[in-house]
């Protein structure tokens, strides 16, 4: 049985794929003798902290959500759950911009309401927004996670005499623990990455290293940091790879029964979420709108953004499958798996500048939609299998092994079980790709074709030239967008699905 | 409302060249700007690599030239300045170039290209329309800036100002700058160019306690209105912008003499392929029309012909920047280090 799979073949050309650009940029970096400064350690301790924080905030926002969204029957489920996912698609930095316009002294919150409010900025004010717009990552892995748990064993415990809350600390969050993980390597990993955001809260990060690097033409600098900066990557990946679920056969579906005014309770202590994530940059984009009048904005954007998002998900997806099957086939798989997760650590504006080199090499691809769609799928390609791992991860082998001794052949046994069990982890893996690609900008500006604009980079235009009330409409349309396109993947979610698994009444 | 204007004067003023004023300038005499009317028609197309700093005035002057010119099709590619010098240095070495032209708001990235040798030689009798110290064989600026330090005229008065940047640091004034800033990079490099590393490196030191940091020069020139501190370290049209906003503004502009601390930079452009449309539409960029609203709308100082200064900037000619060679500006590599090394950044 110890033959080299077929999934490991399939596996090491994607992930030398994903590395390629990684490649290119030790080949940049190769002229450069700069190295991280280590006695700057206030830097280092910074990055270090924001990723903690981000972390931390992400998996206390997402988590409790997840719950509220996959157990608890409240009205409008999926409209809530695409509510409190979408903050993935906004940009973090139009969030921090409009976090530091908001609060403060002679902050909009002041000029409006007259209520003066303290200033948000520095690691603090970098962790609260960094974790605002990265706790979907958590939340939507959660859920996955959770849908495929078997609830019996919540159902014993409570029978048992065990209170509500501690049977879900003691009895579901720890079977779940690697669908956590794998939502929270993202945020991690982002927040590392991430350099708008704690440039305009004040905060000296290594990404602030690497910027000033590159805007001062130190591109081998740049590529050279960044590389190092993959040293802590390293080391949050193999964090993430001791973190196991449990493997279970599935089982029936957990539901909690709430009263109409606890539903509606529960669904009060969203709100903050929802007003800080998304209704405050509209409101504030709003309110420039009414004072500055409106733009220009071709409605084109919108469409440019959801078909290219919709089409790197599909791709993202169906490249993540044997990966992840890879993964769990045995170490050689799991590397291969890992490696695809290397180039989400890196900057973006580094990264983007790296596909262009790679993409240079495909000349008669170069500044097409479909190199475009390859660089998203190879950048993003982490956001799917890390969720598809962690649902196939918590799989028992014994359904495919039943299956297999009544005569299925492993593609067979893997169509019919693994596949429509894994379900929920393909379509919030390929929700997370759909919402990364809709916030994408250095890799759509710089690889798209030419005049080729999203509502990302229009944002991104009106943003650098100051005219901040025309990103309001836009950034209405961004919401909108990404909840149809999130609407449309769940509806496929029940397609394929075991009956078993759903005991949804009517 | 005034931008709609431009697009629209620019347009029709073909119709308005008959008028005897307007061809009456002639191309006699080179050193005033040439207005629109005199331009050849642009035709056929362009890819024009747009780096953007705070250039969202730049559009209005490209979507007029487009109106004007219906037989020419525009191509433009937006990015960061840096981003897209980059951009153009790899496509060069693999020889897959894209670009006909590249404007960029900082001749640093300008200087890049141009070292990398992918910059065509512009004709002569353009480069003559620019201001002797801004003609360049090989790009042609388009705008400038000029260093300047606003000051809080509530907390101190203009006679506390040295006239030399290099007094700076002996002075108890608390100060605001923006070390990240690309200009404010620029500056360090003039001075590092004029002064000499050690004595750049001693004014970095002795600066590093009485300064406040920003991420921006606009957060600079707020900073100085607000009173947090009494003076910064920014570019001119910040202040210019702030003010026409706010007119009341507690803001002043204060001006060293003859040293990087009164340095004009500029935005520019270049062009990566030969060809006549390619230098007709740097042309375009430094008629009269496009010059006149650079600076009264972004308040940037033209470069090319006499035209006046934006109002609140005394003129060229009773300013006195220091002689640099903008081109020079693009070795940022040395003056990183030296910040790095005063712990600046």
């Amino acid at each position: 049985m110890t033959r080299w799979p077929l999934s490991y073949t399939i596996s090491l050309v994607i992930a030398l794929l994903a590395f390629f650009p990684v490649i290119i940029l030790f080949a940049l970096a190769s002229d450069s003798v700069q190295m991280f400064d280590i006695r700057n350690l206030e830097i280092l301790s910074n990055t270090l902290l924001l990723m903690l924080f981000t972390a931390v905030g992400a998996v206390l926002i997402g988590v409790p959500l997840a719950l509220l969204v996959t157990y608890v029957k409240i009205p409008w489920r999926k409209f809530w759950l695409i509510l409190l996912a979408a903050p993935l698609a906004l940009p973090s930095y139009l969030g921090a911009f409009t976090f530091y316009a908001a609060f403060g002294t002679g902050g909009e919150i002041e000029n409006v309401t007259g209520i003066a409010t303290p200033a948000l900025n520095g690691l603090l004010g970098s962790s609260v927004i960094m974790a605002l717009y990265t706790y979907p990552f958590v939340l939507l892995s959660t859920r996955a996670a959770l849908s495929s748990l078997d609830a019996s064993q919540v159902y014993a415990a409570r029978t048992l005499g065990m209170p509500l809350l501690s049977s879900i600390w003691h009895v579901v969050l720890p079977r779940i623990r690697n669908g956590i993980a794998a939502g929270t390597l993202l945020a991690a990993m982002y927040a590392l990455s991430d350099f708008g955001t704690p440039a305009i809260m004040g905060l000296d990060t290594f990404t602030r290293e690497i910027y000033v690097e590159y805007n001062s033409f130190g591109l081998s600098q740049a590529a050279m940091l960044s590389l190092q900066l993959l040293v802590v990557v390293g080391l949050i990946l193999y964090l993430e790879s001791k973190v196991k679920g449990s493997q279970e056969p599935p089982g029936r579906h957990l539901t909690f029964w709430p009263k109409p005014w606890q539903a509606n309770l529960l669904l009060l202590t969203t709100l903050p979420i929802v007003m800080f994530a998304i209704v405050l940059p509209l409101a504030i984009f709003s309110l420039w709108l009414w004072r500055e009048g409106t733009g220009n904005f071709d409605f084109t954007y919108a469409l440019n953004s959801a078909y290219a998002s919709l089409l790197a998900a599909f791709f993202a997806v169906i490249l993540a499958l044997p990966l992840a099957y890879a993964a769990i086939k045995g170490t050689m798989g799991r590397i291969m798996e890992r490696i695809t997760f290397i180039g989400f650590g890196i900057p973006g504006i580094v990264m983007g500048t790296a596909l262009i080199y790679a993409g240079l090499q495909l000349p008669f691809l170069y500044q097409t939609l479909a190199l475009l769609i390859l660089a998203y799928v190879l950048r993003f390609l982490p956001l799917a299998v890390g969720t598809i791992r962690s649902s196939t991860e918590s799989l028992d082998g014994s359904l495919v092994n039943a299956a297999r001794v009544l005569g299925a052949s492993p593609k067979e046994a893997y169509q019919r079980i693994t596949l429509p069990l894994t379900m929920r982890g393909i379509v919030a893996g390929g929700a997370l790709v759909f919402l990364e690609v809709m916030r994408e900008l250095p890799a759509t500006l710089l690889l798209g074709p030419i005049e080729f604009e999203t509502l990302a980079t229009y944002l991104w235009r009106v943003y650098e030239a100051g005219y901040f009330g025309r990103a309001a409409i836009p950034g209405l349309i961004l919401i909108f967008i990404s909840a149809l396109g999130l609407a449309l993947m769940f509806s496929t979610e029940r397609w394929n699905s075991v009956e078993l698994n759903e005991e949804e009444q009517r | 409302m005034q931008r709609r204007t431009f697009i629209k004067t620019l347009s029709y003023l073909g119709a308005a060249s008959a008028f005897p004023f307007l061809s009456a300038r002639g191309f006699a005499a080179i050193s005033s700007a040439i207005p629109v009317a005199e331009l050849p028609e642009l035709k056929g197309e362009l890819t024009l690599y747009l780096g953007r700093g705070e250039g969202g005035l730049y559009e209005d002057v490209l979507d007029a030239i487009k109106k004007r010119n219906p037989n020419f099709n525009l191509r433009i590619r937006r990015g960061p300045t840096a981003a897209l010098a980059n951009m153009i240095m790899a496509e060069a070495k693999a020889g897959v170039s894209q670009a006909d032209l590249f404007w960029a708001v900082d001749s640093g990235a300008i200087g890049q290209v141009v070292d990398a040798g992918l910059a065509q030689k512009l004709p002569g009798d353009l480069t003559q329309q620019l201001q002797p110290e801004f003609r360049f064989s090989h790009w042609a600026p388009i705008s400038g800036r000029i260093r300047t330090l606003p000051y809080n005229p509530d907390r101190i008065s203009a006679a506390q100002i040295p006239d030399s940047i290099m007094a700076l640091p002996d002075t108890d004034l608390s100060i605001a700058w923006a070390p990240a800033y690309a200009s404010f990079q620029s500056f360090i490099t003039a001075m590092r160019l004029i002064e000499g590393d050690k004595a750049t490196t001693h004014w970095l030191k002795g600066m590093k306690n009485k300064t406040k940091q920003y991420a921006g020069e606009l957060g600079v020139v707020m900073a100085v209105e607000r009173g947090e501190v009494d003076l910064g370290l920014a570019n001119h049209y910040y202040t210019l912008r702030l003010k026409s906003g706010k007119p009341d503004a507690r803001l002043a502009l204060a001006f060293t003499k003859n040293d990087a601390g009164c340095l004009i930079n500029a935005s520019g452009v270049l062009a990566l392929k030969e060809g006549k449309t390619a230098t007709d539409f740097i042309r375009y960029l430094l008629s009269k029309e496009v010059q006149t609203y650079l600076s009264t709308e972004a308040y940037e100082l033209p470069l090319a012909g006499q035209l006046p200064t934006p109002a609140g900037i005394p003129n060229l000619a009773q300013l006195s920047p220091p002689n640099v060679d903008l081109t020079k500006l693009a070795d940022l590599r040395p003056t990183i280090n030296l910040m790095r090394k005063a712990g600046i950044i």
